[in-house]
């Protein structure tokens, strides 16, 4: 049974009037990739400001790490790391430097600090820029050290905000990797906050959906996907050789579809209990060939805006 | 643990300091004060050999063609302080790296008190050296050292002198806390280092002027040197001369020349001319100096202690939001 290793109860903050986390009740086990998807402005970094004792809730409470967020949140930043959304680094420092004085800040020994540090430049790419000062980097290169100093305390969670926002496909891919890699071969929980769909697509087995600072939904992707398809009922889609107004009137009148739309030579059928062989069988008594007979799928694109539609 | 906590603020410490004494900023600073102070203590051994009375002291004042070590220090004090104070905190805000330092496990004070003391520290260097550099070169060339009494106002002069750029530095901490982005914070700076080095002095001179104006006879007959003679003038200059000090001891600036006139031994103003183009100026022992001057250092201590304490309960508080 997996340990949480992130509880929030009712975690709420205001910013003055306005309420940008809601009562938010999450949940996060050791070991996994979890994402946190939602639009812009959602209370993404917020939470995650929260969480990281960056700045305190108005009402609610939250652990990480078994720590609480406000009386123990020194702890929890020598236990958790946090790659902020737009984190910056001393530009006239080198690469090397800018850890090096995140290590210290850790209280890493300076052999042990030394150590960590050509590992991770090694592990994120950037070995041969270790003596380079950053302002030469570029975004994706200063990702990458942002990655690095969050791993050099050997964190048990990692907070990454937005971690590909601004980059090129490549780059993107490039962090990915990483963290992918992180999380099977080092076990690191990792918390990905994101608004991007299929980058949480790829990364992430249980999401959470997040909007207006109100969570709307957390479960695996493929779970998620068979509820939406659940509430909407069954959807088939069909290719035929010819549709006649009188085909479609009929298939319409079988008791259990809900409704048909017509599009060229395709017809999708809407049905409240799986009426599939129904409706073959009423095609071909019409003399009609079907071409191609498949449910509908939804993509997570669907998913994603089914969430945020109904709440 | 407890020794890592206190490391926080070492480790703040060491990293600042080290962008300061590397800083483009802080060494043509430095450059510029190390040049100007040289040659107003040239010219101070110059006026020490026309007048062998005057004392080693003369090297801090006793520039005739300009710039002499106090008056360097009240108009270039300011900018240096609030140089390598402007953007302590904000830069970081706006780079984005203060959420990546906020993220690790040290206390925030440890930040702003590592800032505030690298300054400390970079601005006692600037100030230390310069006031040897002078001391040595006049030695040098006078071919004679300060005394004991000497040795004694030059390290309250540098004492002083810290103080008074501490609080510099303070004000343009506590501006790069106040505001967020550096291009605010850097006018504000100038706006008040103008206002405290040049501009107070001219409002004062015209309030002044405004109060009590100068009678300017005129017509045949006005005699010009009865009346400058005349005790009712003499009053009067000095009345004008009170309502000048009195407005411009709202500058530090002032506060400190007071100050460091007097611990050089010599009472009366900076500005201040005296009525016939004589010097005002007596000599004072330490003892008496100290107690003259005591008020404008407790106003610059006091000063410097209100700047710190604002910017470090601001930062304390200061709320990290998405987006900076």
């Amino acid at each position: 049974m997996p340990q949480p290793i992130v509880e929030t109860r009712e975690l709420t903050k205001y910013y003055g009037e306005v309420k940008a986390v809601d009562h938010l009740n999450l949940t996060v086990y050791e070991g996994e990739l979890f994402g946190f998807l939602g639009p812009n402005g959602s209370g993404k970094t917020t939470t995650l400001l929260m969480l990281m004792g960056l700045t305190i809730p108005t009402s609610g409470t939250a652990t990480v790490a078994g720590y609480d967020i406000v009386k123990e949140s020194k702890e929890i930043r020598r236990v958790a790391g946090l790659l902020p959304e737009g984190a910056g680094y001393y530009e006239d420092l080198t690469a090397r430097q800018n850890m090096d004085y995140i290590g210290q800040l850790n209280g890493i020994p300076k052999p042990e600090r030394e150590k960590r540090i050509k590992e991770l430049l090694e592990a994120v790419g950037l070995e041969r820029w270790a003596d380079t000062r950053v302002e030469k980097f570029s975004r994706g290169m200063k990702q990458r050290l942002g990655i690095a100093e969050v791993l050099i305390k050997r964190p048990k969670i990692a907070f990454f905000d937005e971690p590909t926002i601004g980059l090129d496909p490549q780059g993107v891919k490039e962090i990915r990797d990483i963290i992918l890699r992180l999380n099977r071969e080092e076990g690191l929980t990792v918390f990905y906050s994101s608004h991007l769909l299929y980058e949480v697509q790829q990364t992430c087995r249980r999401v959470g959906f997040i909007r207006n600072g109100r969570l709307i939904a957390t479960d695996t992707i493929e779970n998620l996907s068979k509820k939406v398809a659940g509430a909407e009922g069954k959807t088939l889609e069909f290719e035929l050789t010819e549709i006649t107004p009188k085909l479609v009137a009929e298939i319409r009148a079988i008791d259990g579809v809900a409704s048909v739309e017509q599009e060229g030579l395709r017809l999708y059928v809407y049905m409240e209990r799986d009426r599939s062989r129904e409706v073959s069988e009423t095609i071909t008594k019409h003399g009609s060939v079907i071409l191609l007979m498949r449910p509908r799928e939804y993509s997570l694109e669907d998913i994603f805006l089914k969430y945020y539609e109904e709440v | 643990m407890r020794r890592f906590e206190r490391m926080g603020v070492t480790i703040v410490f060491r990293k600042e300091l080290a962008d300061h004494l590397g800083s483009r900023r802080y060494l043509v600073l430095f450059a510029l004060i190390l040049l100007l102070s040289t040659m107003s203590a040239y010219q101070g051994v110059l006026y020490i050999r026309d007048r062998p009375q005057a004392g080693f002291m003369a090297i801090f004042w006793g520039a005739q063609f300009g710039f002499s070590f106090t008056y360097l220090m009240v108009f270039f004090g300011p900018i240096i302080g609030l140089a390598l104070g402007f953007d302590a905190v904000n830069k970081e805000r706006t780079s984005g790296s203060l959420s990546v330092l906020l993220s690790q496990p040290i206390y925030r004070d440890a930040v702003i008190n590592g800032k505030f003391l690298a300054g400390v520290t970079a601005l006692s260097i600037l100030g230390v050296s310069t006031i040897t550099i002078m001391s040595s070169l006049a030695t040098t060339l006078l071919g004679f050292g300060p005394g004991a009494e000497d040795l004694l106002r030059i390290t309250l002069i540098a004492a002083l002198t810290i103080l008074y750029l501490a609080f510099w530095l303070g004000l343009g901490l506590l501006f790069s806390t106040v505001t967020k982005k550096t291009s605010t914070s850097i006018l504000m700076s100038i706006a008040t280092w103008l206002l405290c080095s040049i501009m107070i002095s001219i409002i004062a001179a015209l309030v002044a002027n405004m109060i009590a104006p100068i009678p300017m006879p005129s017509g045949p007959g006005a005699n010009m040197t009865r009346l400058f003679e005349s005790p009712e003038y003499r009053e009067l200059i000095q009345r004008r001369f009170t309502i000048q000090s009195n407005i411009q001891r709202i500058s530090p600036a002032y506060l400190y020349n007071e100050a460091v006139q007097a611990i050089m031994g010599r009472a009366g103003g900076f500005f201040f001319i005296g009525p016939g183009g004589g010097s005002p100026f007596r000599s004072l022992d330490i003892s008496q100096a100290l107690t003259m001057s005591w008020p404008q250092i407790t106003a610059i201590a006091v000063g410097l202690v209100a700047c710190f304490a604002a910017s470090y309960i601001l930062f304390l508080r200061l709320e990290i939001r998405p987006g900076g």
